[in-house]
């Protein structure tokens, strides 16, 4: 366990708007502002209480620069402490969290959004490659994907129908979750069947989605005050990958592996599979099984056996039917924090413990992890 | 510098005032730096340049490893065969994973003239070089099955290496649906029909608020009431614009001012017209009471307001 002197910090009440492909009715502030309002609602806190906020989201995605100076009026930060994070929103998080550890505020707002349904998603990925050498030959978020898809099903000695397991179930999930727009289980056989960049099908990459999420974190003494089950943070790591795809290892996360042995040197923990829940991000399903394996619920190459395992994994359904890039990481918060607090809709009977990941940059170079939990 | 305007495309919303279409084009002169420059500036001689760093190396050439961190101690000249690693194939063609014979460290590029189905892991490929070399990564066109070239082994300090490329032009084009959202959506229909300028009032601190908004940017309460606003106003403060820039709409001199319409609490920019930029300074400063001058355009924005005009000091 490392030294204690820092404050301990807990999720005390969070909000998101449900996640739609497209949004087309209402701005990048509409969304805002309903999952702030609604982090605050019900806790007794105001919005004079809240010492700082940090968001995230993308200048790139949002197609203005510093897009967060029109934007703070809806996050609630008028003549407040502000910054932005040009990451997933669990980085915003982390900081927060460290910010009130530190001493230095009690009450943390954490945003963030995306509407990718505004811009052309293939340029916002692109655009994060360095410019000389990969990104003018074509190289874009798909062929990534199939080129560690066709490496990791070699390896794994698997076919590319195997991943129908891990994208239906992120699908029913996403049916029975109320946060995420789709009516049904897609049925068409193109989506499940016609290769986007091979061996990957649409059915196995992730669906972009607009949405936005906010989290309220406070120091202990606040916490206690506000909230029934304060949803503590325990660890938090972090770790970025290098960045030309090829230099890469072909079927494995090593960033991923790292954030995840930070995060549970600060928690004292040395096995993740004594978390009840794990809630995960990915850009592909192949993705999804080498975070799987990173985190340490599986062995390499054997991801499919993390879904049945002790540790409920993606019961939201994950990042695959709804990616609200930069927002996926603190949806996933959002969505465990809920069942671990047992709020309305979100009733886990049992669960005390939880793991988050969040991912960003090109083809899942950076990785966050944050653990949490509930007094039993 | 950002150029932002609005296509032709634009036109295609007014019907209906869901969204507006935005473009943002960006100039850039990048720099690539030594070893990509070099790399670069090889690929219209066509030979293939990579670096050492350890027991690494590097192809392209590289200023420091990705792994290790080491920097390049020296530049190699490697033969243009090597070996595919990973391949993928979508609406862009194929794509593979290439290791250069001798290298340690692939690369992404494309690969021509293949048929997908029966490419190998493993396949043995070339360096397909452009016809006309137009400086840029695309000088090597990509990876074919191999033909006639010769591998060879990596050739340490290779001679008459090209002066690295010191900048590479670049534009980037983004394209954007901006939606308006019920808010705005509001305000801009009234104002393309009705030149009618709605704000909404806060349901705590009773401000009116322009553009309208679901929450009131100070105290967060729910904003209720929408209130019709009456284009004239105060300037809060005014600049005389003299400098040019990419992008720039109007020719300078031209004078931007912040107004506070009558009853709001939000500042609203606009230009303020038909005064000598010479006297705006003072004519158009702080205090001055300003009214709309609308246009013949309809497309349902605040730029239907062709410009504010000042009035005499006593009219209000
Ligand atoms: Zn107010």
């Amino acid at each position: 366990m490392m030294n204690t002197t820092t404050r301990r910090v807990a999720v005390v009440n969070s909000a998101q708007t449900v996640l739609s492909p497209a949004w087309p009715d209402r701005q990048h502030i509409d969304l805002i502002s309903e999952a702030v309002a609604g982090a605050l609602k019900g806790t007794g806190l105001r919005i004079e209480d809240v010492d700082f906020v940090i968001d995230s989201g993308s200048d790139f995605l949002d197609g203005r620069s510093i897009s967060n100076c029109g934007f703070l009026g809806a996050m609630g930060a008028h003549h407040k402490e502000e910054s932005r994070v040009e990451e997933d929103g669990l980085w915003s998080l982390s900081y927060a969290h460290d910010k009130i550890a530190g001493g230095s505020a009690k009450v943390g707002l954490v945003i963030a959004y995306s509407k990718p349904s505004e811009s052309d998603v293939r340029n916002f990925w692109t655009g994060l490659l360095e410019p000389f050498l990969q990104r003018p030959v074509g190289l874009d978020q798909f062929s990534a994907a199939g080129l560690y898809a066709q490496r990791y099903l070699a390896t794994a000695g698997l076919k590319a129908d195997d991943l129908h397991a891990v994208s239906n179930r992120a699908w029913e999930r996403a049916v029975a979750n109320p946060y995420v727009d789709v009516a049904e289980v897609p049925g068409d056989a193109a989506f499940w069947n016609d290769p986007v960049s091979t061996p990957l099908r649409a059915s196995d990459l992730a669906r972009p989605a607009d949405g936005a999420v906010a989290v309220l974190l406070a120091s202990a003494d606040v916490a206690d005050q506000v909230s029934a089950t304060p949803v503590w943070l325990t660890g938090l790591g972090s770790a970025i990958d290098q960045h030309f795809l090829a230099a890469r290892e072909p079927d494995a996360l090593p960033a991923c592996a790292a954030a995840t042995r930070s995060a549970l040197r600060m928690a004292g923990l040395d096995d993740v599979r004594s978390f009840d829940l794990a809630e995960v991000s990915a850009t592909s399903t192949v993705g999804e099984l080498m975070v799987l394996e990173a985190l340490g619920f599986a062995e390499a190459h054997r991801g499919l056996d993390a879904y049945v395992g002790a540790t409920t994994i993606n019961e939201s359904g994950g990042a695959l039917p709804a990616d609200v890039i930069m927002a996926t990481g603190l949806v996933r918060l959002h969505e465990a924090a809920s069942r671990l607090a047992g709020r309305t809709g979100y009733e886990t009977p049992g669960a005390t413990s939880a793991l988050v990941h969040g991912t960003g940059g090109f083809a899942m170079q950076n990785h966050c992890v944050v653990t949490m939990e509930v007094a039993s | 510098m950002t150029v932002i305007h609005q296509p032709e495309t634009a036109e295609a919303n007014v019907e209906t005032m869901d969204w507006m279409a935005a473009q943002i084009k960006m100039p850039y002169t990048l720099t690539p730096g030594q070893a990509t420059g070099i790399f670069l500036a090889e690929l219209a001689g066509r030979r293939l340049i990579g670096s050492r760093h350890g027991d690494e190396l590097i192809v392209p050439a590289q200023d420091f490893s990705g792994t290790t961190g080491e920097p390049a101690t020296g530049f190699v000249e490697v033969a243009p065969v090597g070996t595919v690693q990973a391949f993928t194939t979508g609406a862009t063609g194929t794509i593979g994973i290439i290791l250069i014979d001798g290298s340690t460290v692939p690369f992404v590029h494309q690969l021509l003239g293949v048929e997908p189905e029966m490419l190998e892991l493993g396949a043995r490929v070339e360096a397909v070089w452009a016809d006309e070399p137009t400086g840029g990564m695309l000088d090597l066109a990509g990876f074919a099955p191999l033909g006639s070239a010769a591998t060879f082994e990596p050739k340490d300090d290779p001679a008459d290496l090209a002066a690295a490329f010191e900048k590479v032009d670049y534009t980037m084009t983004l394209d954007y649906r901006h939606a308006y959202g019920p808010y705005y959506g509001t305000l801009f229909d009234g104002v393309k029909d009705g030149r009618r300028i709605r704000g909404v009032k806060c349901s705590a601190c009773r401000r009116t608020l322009l553009p309208p908004r679901a929450l009131c940017d100070i105290c967060l309460a729910p904003t209720a009431e929408w209130v019709d606003v009456e284009a004239v106003g105060t300037v809060q403060a005014s600049s005389v614009v003299h400098i040019e820039f990419i992008g720039q709409r109007l020719t300078p001199p031209y004078v931007y001012a912040e107004i506070v319409l009558d009853g709001t609490s939000t500042r609203l920019i606009h230009m303020v017209g038909d005064v000598d930029p010479d006297v705006a300074q003072t004519a158009a400063a702080p205090g001055a009471r300003v009214r709309a001058v609308w246009s013949d355009r309809h497309t349902g924005s605040l730029a239907d307001i062709d410009h504010f005009e000042l009035l005499p000091g006593d009219e209000t």
